[in-house]
């Protein structure tokens, strides 16, 4: 087990508005994390400026990826690095090819291995094979990325990119947010499937529910930017019974 | 505004030197209209962006050495060798005009279907109406030394596409292309305008294409202008769509120092349908000037019109989309769109769609939009792994993808995609500021 993701008093914010004030948090590989926390405590605001989103600033703490200092990485090094971002609200790009993106991504990840370029073939049989994990219809990759797709194939199309590139460190962002129970399922399996020793998760949620399915190591609650109360899974189920209220009055009190 | 005027003595010179053949009368018709007119001023609100000062002079020198300079055959290999490139990658039956004029040798050895008949308009057995509505288009008759009439006899379908590539050659300054193509009673033709320069040079072509179509009946028509850096290009084109049929026009416009357009759709039959669907890219100083006008002379009918246009360093786009619905024509539905993206902080465009409505029970609609990349979808690829290059190019494709994908001619689609990428990568890489 070694130490995936370090951010040290993290503060950082968009435009003149600070969301993060001191965030601290440690993710090692084979761990699965749970962020909690009310919307607008900023569980957002961390999946962005770990991805390397440019309209997040971050004025001061620090955040290093498997030792390196991550913030000084452009968003495509950080991918090709190992991390994947699944987004909370998947762009739709008509016009880009849903197979040619899963293909160029996956490219782009292997020539920064070393590694040559995947044959069409071999591509293809890869995508199909993730594709029936997941129950998604192979004609989802020869549309355009997300074009017209319902919310719940959204979803399971950023579980379908995860699948394909493999990362390192995966952090979803409300990836189970209205999905209906078959497409929860459906997630939830992608995400177990990648579950592996050499790898970490972190999964931001608002609910509960997907922690059902997919169990985490530990759970953290955010509140006003910075981690208010760690623990076990228990401490989802409490938050859950109890309210992020509770964890507020606690913070304050 | 234009400095330039034509010369007037050397026009009616060369109007005078040309052949007694059945043409003579139009020419003539059109040589009045046109000294009467003169070429067409920025003070003209249709050409207000778009200065004709360059194509005037290139006239004049044309005009001074009229039919004096031998220019035809000059490069007839490269010619060929051009033909070969295309024709190995479109399948399409080729004619090969050079200057405006058609190779006549290489037509006569054409093996084509029954019920099409391509000939010379000087040898045509059926002379047909010779548009001369504009300076321009009667600056073109005028000068015509032949045209190409292609028809095609009522219910018949031509499986083949007819390619016509125009190949023209600055060694001559200016050149007068006519081609008019009539499609019988529930016949179907596709056609395939490729047009190039034999080498780069400053040269100004002329060219017409007329479209006839009788109830019922389908052309699709591909223009893809691909012509050298320095060229200057003017091309009209008139459809005339009768009852129950159906036109699609795709135009690409890749090339030319200045490029200007007008299309003409004049829908006069009841349950007609026109597609117009247009793609200019511009890089430098390019200069891109398309005019679009949907007549709806009776309804129902339907007309769509989609134009994009992907501009940077320096280059001026503009568009101009006129529709106008006749009184009594009910049942119009027509609809327009231009979008644009600008890559660079000076590259320019001006667009302006026009609606005249004097029908009641009609649907109109239209839109126009400029832009740059959106943002998030180019953070979202690169948070896949592109690099910003990448991720650029991609979202030009996209952006370029739905006027490719609204092109008919299935044999030519393929090309067309290669000339684009090649293309957007130079677009791409521009950074003339």
């Amino acid at each position: 087990m070694s130490n995936m993701l370090e951010i040290n008093n993290l503060h950082a914010g968009i435009g003149e508005t600070q969301i993060l004030n001191g965030l601290d948090l440690t993710v090692n590989s084979g761990e699965i994390h749970a962020i909690m926390g009310p919307n607008g405590s900023g569980k957002s605001t961390l999946a962005q400026v770990i991805a390397g989103h440019a309209d997040y600033r971050v004025s001061a703490g620090t955040v290093s990826y498997k030792g390196e200092d991550l913030l000084e990485y452009e968003p495509e090094e950080r991918a090709r690095r190992g991390i994947f971002l699944g987004f909370q609200y998947p762009v739709e790009i008509p016009g880009v090819n849903n197979a040619y993106l899963l293909k160029a991504a996956l490219n782009a990840k292997r020539r920064h291995n070393g590694l040559a370029e995947i044959d069409a073939f071999e591509f293809l049989q890869l995508a199909r094979k993730k594709m029936s994990d997941l129950g998604m219809d192979p004609v989802f990759l020869n549309r355009g990325v997300n074009e017209g797709f319902s919310g719940g194939e959204k979803k399971r199309n950023e579980i379908l990119q995860m699948a394909m590139l493999e990362p390192e460190l995966a952090i979803l962002d409300e990836t189970d947010s209205g999905l209906d129970i078959d497409a929860l399922k459906a997630v939830a399996a992608g995400v177990n499937a990648l579950r592996d020793p050499a790898r970490a998760i972190v999964l931001v949620t608002h609910y509960q529910r997907l922690l059902d399915y997919v169990e985490p190591d530990f759970v953290h609650v955010l509140s006003d930017g910075k981690i208010a109360r760690s623990g076990d899974k228990s401490l989802a189920l409490e938050l859950e019974e109890k309210g992020y209220e509770w964890i507020r009055e606690a913070a304050a009190g | 505004m234009n400095t330039v005027v034509l010369n007037q003595a050397l026009f009616e010179a060369a109007v005078a030197t040309l052949p007694a053949d059945q043409l003579a009368p139009v020419r003539n018709r059109a040589a009045v209209l046109f000294s009467n007119e003169g070429f067409p001023s920025t003070r003209d609100e249709d050409w207000k962006y778009t200065n004709m000062s360059a194509a005037t002079t290139a006239s004049n020198d044309w005009l001074s050495e009229y039919r004096t300079s031998a220019t035809i055959d000059v490069n007839a290999q490269q010619n060929q060798a051009t033909l070969q490139e295309i024709s190995a990658q479109i399948d399409a039956t080729w004619l090969i005009v050079r200057n405006g004029v058609v190779d006549s040798l290489q037509l006569q050895s054409l093996e084509l279907q029954h019920g099409l008949t391509i000939s010379t308009l000087a040898d045509s057995l059926n002379l047909p109406d010779i548009a001369i509505d504009t300076a321009l288009s009667a600056f073109n008759a005028a000068l015509l030394e032949d045209g190409i009439h292609i028809r095609v006899d009522a219910d018949l379908r031509i499986e083949r596409p007819l390619g016509i590539l125009l190949i023209d050659d600055p060694s001559l300054r200016t050149s007068q292309t006519r081609i008019v193509i009539d499609v019988g009673k529930n016949a179907s033709l596709r056609v395939i305008e490729v047009a190039r320069s034999a080498v780069d040079g400053n040269q100004f072509t002329n060219a017409v294409t007329q479209i006839d179509l009788a109830a019922g009946a389908q052309v699709d028509h591909l223009r893809l202008q691909d012509r050298g850096k320095e060229h200057i290009g003017t091309h009209r084109l008139i459809a005339e769509v009768q009852a129950e049929a159906t036109f699609s026009h795709n135009a690409f416009d890749f090339g030319g120092a200045l490029t200007r357009n007008d299309v003409i759709a004049r829908i006069v039959g009841s349950g007609a349908s026109v597609n117009l669907h247009g793609l200019y890219l511009g890089s430098g100083k390019q200069h891109i000037d398309n005019h679009t006008r949907v007549e709806h002379r009776v309804g129902p009918a339907v007309s769509k019109e989609i134009y994009r246009g992907i501009l940077t360093g320096q280059a001026r786009g503009v568009f101009n989309g006129q529709a106008i619905v006749f009184e009594g024509a009910d049942g119009t539905d027509a609809n327009q769109a231009n979008h644009n993206l600008l890559l660079s902080d000076k590259a320019e465009i001006d667009t302006k769609p026009e609606l005249e409505i004097y029908a009641d029970d009609v649907k109109c609609s239209h839109g126009a939009t400029v832009g740059q990349l959106d943002e998030k979808s180019l953070f979202y690829l690169r948070t896949r792994g592109l690099d910003v290059a990448e991720a650029n190019h991609l979202l030009t494709r996209a952006f370029a993808a739905e006027i490719l994908s609204s092109l008919v001619v299935e044999e030519a689609h393929e090309y067309v995609q290669k000339l684009l990428d090649a293309r957007l990568a130079e677009l791409l890489g521009d950074d003339s500021t």
